[in-house]
């Protein structure tokens, strides 16, 4: 077993079959920003990942397969978590990719237990086309249902394609079951890095990464901001508890009120993780984090004025 | 000219209804050359008389349909279980009765090992010692220093002691499911499913499917089988790399390796296509004694789990649905892919709704494209109903029932999982029966012992742990019983034609038994003592 001197983020990417999970796969492989991304792959009904995006060393790909506890007595989970986390170079993102009737909390339930795994979020795709007639299966509604009520994060895809009615059903049916997730609408899969895996902001990269990367991605805007005071955690916690589901990815690093040392909080959806940065770092006492949130939704106005009354 | 030795036993069982009993048996390069008296044997020539069995009852080897290679391994920890058990190399674990036992146990199994190795014990049943769940506290007590895990005989729980917690950072309560916490709120050392015990096993080295693998395993999983007069038995789910698949051949190759065994490729490890490829690589490796090119496919979880897909009205006790392991329509198209190539499939069902999904596709595959030549078995296939049975029957399709489960999980069935009405009727070997559904029981060992002649007794008895009769219709014969885990066994391994009975052209792989299971008594089945095994015409005694 590696001892990893800072614990894997590991995203959960969940969806039906043929909700677009590869083509997404894919796209993020393409689009990876210098980061190192390790997929554990865990359909295989969609398509497959293209092999020249993982050879292209900016991907490995480890397969899961499915199984049940009586019959493999969890080895295949055992192998994929343990090959992953063991892995050479260390990877910077784990990425699994469930099988289409996976419950994506029972595989999240692995980040949380496992100190040298951290959970950046729970992804749920819905396909914008095909929902409806899914969720009419009675032997899958439920799974589709849990998919989407665990998610920090919604994805409907094939937008390109639903018609204006369509897509407005689609978006209140998932509002049913979840209220409080970002809803994304996308084509093709095609969704920025920093939305799927959060903005980069660890120690190593401040000062923030420039937002040219966005650029393409006409309907988001991003904030950033900077303080030299301490912060009160969990005022910190419940105040990203209650920011409303237009903010997607919230990252900082910050100072606290209570204890010494520097910390790391990242916010997707209902999921708020804070934790200390375990390499030594020292920021010189400022605190600074970073969000993307849908368009024309005055993020900065009351991003600013959240963070201006948490002290 | 090969030479024959015949061997005479106080009654052999042949499984062959033209000539069910003889007391001769004629062996000719490995195989059955003839069945009867002496004095008919004699006509075909020369012998030697080997009396060896002279006061055993000789029957068909018996064949475990369902069980996993780990079944070996796993005895490289202690064993802790309730019931008295005898390891591979023929070691007795004398069942533990109280938490006082299991300390005494742990102590003892401290002293052996070095400075730095973790502690692991196997087969620990809570349900067994009700007057309190065993906790961190009580391993603490056995050391202080050392981590240890007690792994519960269903593989989805352990308990750990207060070193192994913190080694995972397991100290508060961290809000994870699965990590049980005690009065004071923090963890109990009790942890739930693979996602709160994977950190703990990963720090400890306890890697169950890589113990599978090892030579150790496989060679101590060949000594279990023979323990229990078993000689064929079916490893049910396996990656088969190439490499293993060689290791494989070897060790089965040696003639001490007292068992035929199968070994299933597991068909959710890659997409549809890959599976048809490897299972068709791996066929022609078979050899006499090591059987490939099947494919295993596991629909949902298990019962006791919850996990099993429960059609309406689910639940007893009102827990959700379980889970699935593949999209219904997915397993269609992978059924058709396989099914169309020729390659048999067992698929795991336990829910009667997976059994409902895997017919399903069973009925699209076989409509499209009929294959007589190919048998596919429902694995488990616990809750069919009779109209599930029917339908086996006219699709062709054949069952390998849990009959273990009864005796194990059937009071938590009755009262907690699926209750009466469908407790009473899982299982259902008459009703395999009635419907002419060739079947098999099973073990699944390591997940409850592998032992034909016990789970015999199970489908025969059907009695729970609590001593209560789960369902008196469902009961079958002992007759009945030994034949399926014969022939019935060997029916859905597509081996009947070698193994299975003891007739003429047919394997000469014999059960060498101390007592009759024939007159013994129903209610007695399970105690038949055991001598040991005859593979191709070579004795095998348990050592
Ligand atoms: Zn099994
Ligand atoms: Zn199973």
């Amino acid at each position: 077993m590696n001892q990893r001197d800072k614990p894997l983020p590991m995203t959960v990417l969940s969806g039906f079959l043929g909700a677009g999970k590869t083509t997404l796969v894919n796209h993020l492989l393409r689009h990876s920003a210098g980061q190192k991304i390790m997929v554990l792959v865990n359909d295989f009904g969609e398509l497959p990942i293209d092999q020249d995006l993982i050879e292209a060393e900016n991907g490995d790909v480890i397969t899961l397969a499915n199984g049940c506890a009586c019959c493999s007595m969890g080895g295949d989970l055992y192998k994929a978590f343990s090959t992953a986390l063991d892995f050479t170079p260390p990877p910077d993102q784990l990425l699994i990719e469930a099988s289409g009737v996976a419950e994506p909390k029972r595989i999240a339930n692995f980040a949380k237990a496992e100190p040298d795994l951290t959970l950046n979020g729970i992804v749920t795709v819905i396909d914008a086309l095909n929902f409806e007639e899914m969720q009419s299966d009675p032997r899958v509604s439920d799974v589709i249902k849990a998919q989407i009520s665990a998610a920090h994060l919604l994805l409907v895809n094939k937008i390109d394609r639903a018609s204006e009615r369509q897509r407005a059903e689609v978006e209140a049916k998932v509002r049913e079951i979840n209220a409080t997730a970002p809803l994304v609408a996308i084509a093709n899969g095609a969704l920025a890095s920093e939305i799927f895996f959060g903005p980069k902001i660890t120690p190593d990269e401040l000062p923030m990464i420039d937002a040219a990367h966005l650029s393409h991605e006409m309907q988001f805007d991003r904030w950033s901001y900077r303080t030299e005071e301490k912060i009160d955690a969990e005022m910190l916690r419940n105040m990203l508890r209650s920011l409303p589901p237009s903010v997607l990815r919230l990252k900082g690093i910050f100072c606290r009120t209570d204890k010494p040392g520097v910390w790391t909080v990242h916010k997707v959806g209902s999921h708020v993780d804070i934790g200390p940065v375990s390499r030594a770092f020292n920021p010189a006492d400022t605190s600074e984090f970073v969000a993307i949130g849908m368009q024309n939704t005055n993020l900065s106005q009351f991003l600013d004025k959240a963070f201006s009354n948490l002290k | 000219m090969s030479a024959t030795t015949v061997f005479s036993a106080k009654k052999i069982i042949t499984m062959n209804p033209a000539r069910p009993h003889v007391s001769h048996v004629a062996v000719r390069d490995g195989k059955v050359f003839a069945t009867g008296t002496l004095e008919e044997i004699a006509r075909w020539g020369d012998y030697t008389l080997d009396e060896t069995f002279a006061d055993k009852i000789i029957m068909p080897g018996l064949i475990e349909g369902h069980c996993h290679l780990m079944a070996g391994g796993i005895w490289k920890y202690s064993y802790v279980g309730y019931q008295d058990r005898v390891d591979p190399d023929g070691k007795s674990w004398p069942g533990v009765k109280t938490l006082e036992n299991v300390h005494a146990r742990l102590k003892e199994a401290e002293t052996k090992l070095g400075p730095d190795e973790p502690l692991v014990a196997w087969g620990f049943d809570p349900i067994f010692l009700m007057d309190r769940r065993l906790d961190r506290n009580d391993l603490d007590a056995v050391s202080k220093s050392r981590p240890i895990a007690v792994v519960h005989s269903n593989f989805h729980l352990m308990t750990v002691n207060s070193t192994a917690l913190s080694l995972a950072n397991y100290v508060a309560d961290m809000g994870v499911d699965g990590i049980a916490l005690g009065a004071d709120g923090t963890p109990n050392g009790e942890l739930q499913e693979m996602a709160a015990m994977f950190p703990i096993m990963r720090r400890l080295g306890i890697n169950l499917r890589e113990l599978g693998r090892t030579r150790a395993s496989i060679v101590a999983f060949g000594k279990v089988c023979n323990r229990v007069g078993v000689t064929t038995a079916a490893d049910l789910i396996n990656d088969l790399p190439d490499e293993d698949v060689d290791e494989m051949q070897d060790i089965t190759a040696a003639a001490d390796y007292p068992i035929r065994l199968l070994s299933l490729l597991n068909g959710l490890a890659q997409p549809a296509d890959e599976t048809r490829t490897r299972a068709l690589e791996l066929k022609p490796k078979s050899t006499d004694k090591l059987r490939l090119g099947s494919v295993k496919i596991v629909t949902d979880g298990s019962i006791q789990g919850f996990t099993a897909r429960i059609r309406w009205p689910h639940h007893y006790n009102g827990a959700p649905n379980g889970i699935w392991n593949i999209v219904p329509e997915q397993l269609n198209t992978l059924v058709s892919i396989l099914h169309d190539a020729g390659i048999q499939m067992h698929i795991h069902t336990n829910g009667d709704e997976a059994i409902e999904a895997a017919l399903e596709a069973l009925e699209i595959a076989k409509t499209k494209n009929n294959r007589p030549d190919i048998l596919h078995v429902l694995q488990h296939c616990q809750m069919a109903d009779r109209a599930q049975f029917r339908k086996m029957k006219k699709l062709g399709v054949a069952a390998n029932l849990f009959s273990n489960h009864i005796f194990y999980f059937g009071d938590k069935h009755y009262e907690l999982t699926i209750g009466p009405d469908r407790a009473l009727r899982m299982d259902a070997c008459q009703s395999a029966i009635d419907y002419d559904v060739p079947f098999t029981i099973h073990s699944d060992a390591p997940v409850t012992p592998m032992a034909p002649l016990f789970t015999a007794w199970c489908a025969v008895n059907r009695l729970t742990e609590s001593g209560r009769v789960l369902g008196e219709y469902e009961k079958i014969s002992v007759a009945e019983a030994l034949q399926a885990i014969t022939l019935g066994a060997a029916a859905t391994l597509q081996m009947d034609h070698e193994v299975g009975s003891i007739e003429v052209g047919k394997w000469a792989d014999f059960a060498i038994l101390d007592d009759d299971p024939e007159t013994i008594g129903a209610e007695n089945l399970k105690n038949v003592g055991i001598w040991g095994t005859v593979l191709a015409g070579d004795k095998h005694e348990i050592r």
